[in-house]
This record gives structure tokens, sequence and C-alpha cells, in this order.
């Protein structure tokens, strides 16, 4: 069984950094990844990634997805190496003469989107969204919307349960959906989403009832009694960051 | 403590009021059982008195409505919420957190209170409630009781003066549901609250001879009842005179999940025709999913089963859905069509039958669950008790030869439980099976033959009804008998 793309509970180094160094830490990283277009260092830190997925507890095989992100990575490559014809001519490839300039910047295009989804999915695999949610809250997001991602993430497992209730409900009452033409599915997804519609209608008032009842909106802002302290390790991630992109930005400088 | 006087409301696009005239008082501490049909306008009166009905719909209203003194449609929602705290049906739709202290602490947050007040209240609403040792736990990992709990403490939390629950035990199975009332009576003596409890199981609560005002249609029938007779269901247990070659339901060491999430272990039995059992078991035991993987709906890791001789692998659920009909829990999850009619035969047309067949039985049950003559009228505008009988209705309509019926009970009065009980007690007589999952004891005694008790995945029990009753008493589950604290 693979598992879904989403938040593992762990304790594994990566775990127990605070959400908001981490979102830090995955949004400059994509940016610098933009940044600098050199095709080896970016191999490289791809191949990096790579192992930082077994000593946060994650298994990369038992992902969903990962055999199309490789295709797609192969296919961004291969792309590349097909269509750029300058620079030296490296080798033959049937009728296509294969270029160093293609190799490299096919290498480069499929690292960078590698490293993207692997950056992404270390930070959605190791940070819980719930907590995410209140450390933005606790950060200055107005709680409004910090709630909306919470009633979501809330909501979207009892959807998911409530579309396969439906599905098996349909099924023993002999709906069959084996024929593909447009009109089936058109009615098959009517019948599939009205009930979702009608339950989750019901579901939304029985919520709001809930949040009004507990004073949800009285003021403009909330207190948060959960504390999620920013740790040293965290101040020393956040510090690492900081160095970071100040080397960074002074590499750009220096090769102008 | 709450007053209503001459108060009428109409939801907005209704023809009818929910609620007509209605004069009621109740005093500080008083224990008020609130108790009427489906449908009568309960729930209506309990958003009126905690003011979300004035702040979320918009209907017309007449008369007042009055809570400690205030006027509940003169001040601000915010305000009837530091006085009256309402517990909704189902825990699972009211959290809106995916914590447990995040959830208690939800509504002290947005009252802005300091982190010292929030902690005392936190602690002090889990002691209350007896749920201290879930304070770290994670919503999604609680049983039915205990987010029911947990939905207490976090209303408990801001200390109102007022708590309403508007059936807060009819998702749980009954051993949850005396726990629940325990709580609800100790944290009522102890703080001395106004409580009004909307319910239908009344017999647990007699005990603590509350006030019990009962409820008709949009009205109040008896203000002051002081008790209220167990009520009697007429169906008797239906007898088959025939006989069948072959069983309808034959299960053998059925396990469904691996080692340690094994849900099902080692399932067996046989289903005759006339046969009518109740299936029964705490939450979380198994109940559903067995139903489920009768009809090849859930993978099994072992075991077969079969359906009238044939091997539920070797065929679709939904060819064997002809042959086994499946009712499930919440009826808006099953209703397809456009119109009442289209779906009752909405399965009959999809297993081909000649319309001959199906028509005439059809219509005569619409007749008699009183949708004949809304035939034409959306499903969705059906009520909720009558949309239960479409469910069954749209289910007998293509003459299965088993019902499986997940909690259908649930939230219906004793005249349309008692209409659903007489539909399957002819279709037992007829030599039909039905396995249904119940968890109140008022009906199955009067109409069941056989008894299944799941606990941990275990069939635990399989007995004729009297035999399997002294079994439920001696491994200590009373609380599954009638009268067993009811």
């Amino acid at each position: 069984m693979k598992r879904k793309i989403a938040y593992q509970a762990g304790r594994s180094f990566l775990h127990r950094y605070h959400p908001l160094v981490k979102f830090a830490w995955l949004v400059a990283l994509t940016v610098l990844v933009f940044l600098f277009q050199d095709p080896f260092l970016n191999a490289s830190f791809t191949v990096l990634l790579l192992a930082v997925f077994p000593s946060a507890g994650l298994k990369f095989r038992e992902l969903r997805g990962v055999k199309v992100l490789g295709i797609s990575a192969l296919m961004i490559a291969l792309l590349q190496v097909l269509f750029v014809d300058s620079g030296p001519v490296m080798g033959q490839l049937g009728p296509v003469a294969v270029t160093q300039d293609g190799l490299e910047r096919g290498l480069y295009l499929a690292s960078r989107f590698l490293t993207v989804i692997f950056l992404s999915y270390l930070f959605v695999l190791t940070t819980s969204p719930n907590e995410l949610a209140y450390a933005l809250m606790r950060a200055g997001l107005p709680y409004r919307f910090g709630f909306t991602l919470v009633t979501a993430l809330r909501l979207i497992p009892l959807f998911e349960q409530e579309a396969l209730t439906v599905y098996r409900a349909q099924l023993v009452r002999g709906s069959s959906y084996e024929r593909k033409n447009l009109r089936h599915l058109l009615r098959y997804l009517r019948t599939l989403l009205l009930p979702m519609l009608v339950s989750a209608m019901s579901k939304v008032d029985a919520l709001s009832v809930s949040m009004e009842g507990r004073c949800f909106g009285r003021y403009p802002t909330r207190t948060y009694y959960q504390k999620r302290e920013m740790t040293r390790r965290d101040w020393v991630a956040a510090g690492g960051l900081i160095l970071v992109l100040i080397s960074a930005v002074m590499v750009t400088f220096w090769e102008g | 403590m709450i007053r209503l006087k001459d108060f009428s409301y109409r939801y907005r696009g209704r023809e009818d009021f929910a609620l007509q005239s209605i004069n009621l008082e109740i005093a500080s501490g008083e224990f008020t059982l609130l108790t009427g049909p489906s449908g009568c306008g309960k729930s209506t009166l309990a958003l009126a008195v905690a003011g979300v009905l004035f702040s979320q719909f918009d209907g017309e209203v007449e008369g007042t409505v009055a809570v400690a003194g205030m006027d509940v449609q003169e001040k601000s929602i915010y305000q009837i919420a530091d006085v009256v705290g309402l517990v909704q049906q189902n825990p699972e739709s009211q959290f809106c957190t995916l914590r447990v202290e995040d959830e208690i602490v939800f509504g002290l947050e947005n009252r802005k209170y300091t982190r010292e007040k929030i902690d005392s209240l936190l602690t002090w609403s889990l002691e209350m409630t007896g749920i201290e040792h879930l304070r770290g736990r994670d919503l999604g990992t609680l049983s039915g009781g205990e987010k029911q709990k947990v939905a207490l403490a976090s209303i408990l939390a801001s200390q109102p003066e007022v708590i309403l629950f508007d059936e807060p035990t009819s998702n749980l199975d009954p051993p949850s549901t005396e726990e629940i009332f325990d709580v609800i009576l100790n944290l009522q003596r102890e703080t001395g609250l106004t409580v009004l409890v909307i319910e239908h199981k009344l017999d647990f609560l007699s005990r603590v001879k509350p006030r019990i005002v009962e409820m008709g249609m949009g009205c109040i029938l008896e203000p002051d009842r002081k008790s209220y007779p167990a009520p009697e269901i007429k169906v008797k247990n239906p007898a088959f005179n025939g006989s069948a070659e072959h069983p309808l339901l034959e299960v053998e060491r059925l396990r469904v999940g691996y080692q340690r999430q094994s849900v099902l272990k080692e399932i067996s039995f046989r289903l005759e025709r006339g046969e009518w059992v109740s299936l029964m078991g705490d939450n979380g035991s198994g109940k559903s999913t067995l139903l489920l993987s009768l009809l090849g709906l859930v993978e099994k890791s072992a075991g077969d089963v079969w359906v009238l001789g044939e091997n539920v692998d070797q065929v679709p659920s939904s060819t064997l859905g002809k042959n086994v009909g499946l009712v499930f829990q919440n009826p808006d999850h099953q209703l397809f069509a456009s119109t009442v009619w289209d779906e009752a035969v909405f399965g009959a047309r999809n297993f081909k039958l000649e319309e001959s067949e199906f028509t005439g039985f059809t219509r005569s049950l619409l007749e008699r669950a009183g949708l004949g003559d809304r035939v034409k009228e959306h499903p969705y505008r059906l009520s909720y008790g009558e949309k239960r009988r479409l469910n069954l209705i749209s289910v007998l309509s293509y003459k299965p030869d088993v019902l499986l019926l997940d909690e259908i009970f649930i939230g219906q009065d004793r005249e349309n439980a008692e209409f659903l009980l007489t539909l399957l007690s002819e279709f037992v007589e007829n030599g039909g099976s039905v396995i249904m999952v119940n968890h109140n004891p008022a009906y199955y005694p009067e109409v069941v033959s056989r008894i299944f008790f799941l606990a941990g995945g275990k069939l635990v029990v399989d007995a004729p009804l009297r035999e399997a009753m002294q079994d439920l008493a001696r491994i200590g589950m009373d609380a599954y008998l009638p009268g067993g604290g009811w």
C-alpha cells in the first residue's frame, strides 16, 4: 500500500523544527534553485535531498506517485537533449545530435524539477498542517484565514469517507459505471455530487452553529493557548538560513 | 432561566411554522427533558434558546425568547453564548479543530482569555467530564463516546449557566450512552446548571425524574410530565413457514484487515430464510464492516462469503445488490434520483426488472408510507423520517432476499420506527431475511429471532433471542438489554 503525500507523524529531526522555520527554508531553497542554474550543483543537491528522506524516517519508495515523478523528470531531460542543438556535439542518438548544452540543460531542468518536488515532499510529510496553521496565526495571519485551513483539514477526510459511502450505496442498488460514454459519466457525477453537496451543506450548518456558539469572530483578534516557542535548534536553523542567503547574495554579486 | 412567550418561528421558504405559539418556562437549575416525534421542532427550539436561530437563519419570528433575563433576539449571539451552550447531535460535525486541547480552549481563545485563565478552565472542564486522560490526543483517534465528551467539555469550559443537548447520544452505543448521561447528571448535580436535553431514549434518564416536556408538531402537548410510559412496539415476531434448500448467506472464517489492524476475526455463520438478526456491539466493533464485506464492498484478508450459493468473490457488488439489499445509516447518502418515484424504483430499473414486477408493489408501499401523493417531489424535500421510509422502500421494491440495515432507526420516533418494522416484518414473513445493526434495545426483543454480538471483531454471541439475552447478561453487556439502564 502506497502512502499518501500527507503529514506523517514522527519525531525525526525534521519533524521537530518549528513549522515556520521549515517553511522559510522551503521558500528560500526553492528560490535559490531557480537563481543558481548550475546543473552539477543542482543535481548534487537533488541527490543530497534524497538522502534526507530516510533520516527523517520516511521511506521514499513507499510514497505514492514516485514512478510518475521519475518518468516526468526523464521526459524533461530528454526533451532538452533532443531539442537543444547548441554547443559541442557529444554523440549521436539516431538522427539527433546530442550536444553538451542539451545534456547540461536537461540535467539542470530535471534536477530543478525534482528538487522543488522533494523539498515540498519533505516539508509536507514532516509538518503537521494544523501546527503550521496555528503557527501562521500566531505569527500574524488573520485567524479567519487560519481556521479556513484548519476546517478544510478537518473536513477533507470526512468527505472522502462520505464519497466512498455514496459510491457503495449506488453500487449495491445496481449502478454500474463500466459503460464509459459521456452521458453515463455525467449522470454518474450528478448522482455522486448531489448527495455530497447536501451532506456538506448540513455539515456547514452544524459547524457554523458550533463556531458562533463559541464566540468565533467576537473580536478582530484572539489569544492562543498552545505555545510553540522557538527552541535553540530552531534559532540555529534560522541563523543557518540567513547565512545561506547572505552567501548566496555575495556569490551573485561577486559573479556579477 | 429560560422563558418562551407566544413564540412562533417559520423558516424562510417554508409554508408551515416550525414552532407555533410556544409558551415555556424553565427555572434555574432545572433538569428538563424535551421529547416528541421527529420533525416536531425540538431542534428549532434549542436553536432559538441558543440564539443561533436568529443569527444564522433568517425566518419569520413572533413572540419572545428570554434567557437569564436577556431578550435573545436583542442581544448579540456572543452575549448569548456566554450564558447558553449547545451540544449538537453529531460530535464530528461540531468540532472546529483537530486536537482535544485545541477544541476545548477554542471558545476561550475566541473570548481573548489569558493563558492562565484558559489553563485553569481547561483543567476544570476536563475533570468535570472525566477525560483528563484524553488531553494530548488527536480528535480523529477518539471513539464516538469520547468525542461527545470532548464536545461537552468544550462547551462547559466557558462556564455557561445553561447547557442544551440536542440528541447527544443518538450516534452512540448503549455503554457510551450511559456514560454520557452519567456525566451530564453528575455535572448538573455538582454545578447546579440548567440542563435541557432533547432525547428519544427516555428510559435511562427517567431514573433522575426529570421534568418532561412533550412536544407535538410545532407545539407543546404537555409542559410538565412526570413520567413517560415505555414505548410499546406493536409489531410482533414474524414467522416464515416455508423451507429452502440453500441458506441465503454463508460466511466461513471471514477475516478483514491484517494483524494489529484486524477488523473482523474468524467470523462464521449461516443465515436461513425467515431469520431476523439484530447485529449489536460497541462503536468500532466491526458491525458496518461485516455488512459491507457480505457484499464484497471491503477487501477481506481470508475466508469466504456465499450469497445463495455463489461466492461473492466471483460476482460484482452491483450484481449481488439484487439479492442482498443494503441500507446505510445516513439517508442523504443514498438518495440519487430527482423524484421520489424515480428514487423508489432506481434499483429495480438498474437490475432490469420488468415494469409490471415492481410498479404496483412499489406504489402500494409508497401509499402506505404516506408518500403516495408526493411521488413527483424531489427526495431532498422530504423530512428525515420520510427519507428513511423512502430508503427502505427503494430497496424493497426490487425484492431482494436479504436486507442488511445499518442503524436505520437512529433519530426515528416511535411511529416511524414502527412503520419500518412493519415493512420488515412482512418481508421476513415472505421468506426474506434481515440483519440489522441497531443500538436501541427497545425495538429488537419484539421482532428479532437471533442476535449477533460483535466485540473486538469477534462474533462473541450468536444465538436465538432468549438464549442470546442471557449470554449478554453473562458477559456484562446489560446495557444492550431492554431496561438495562435504559
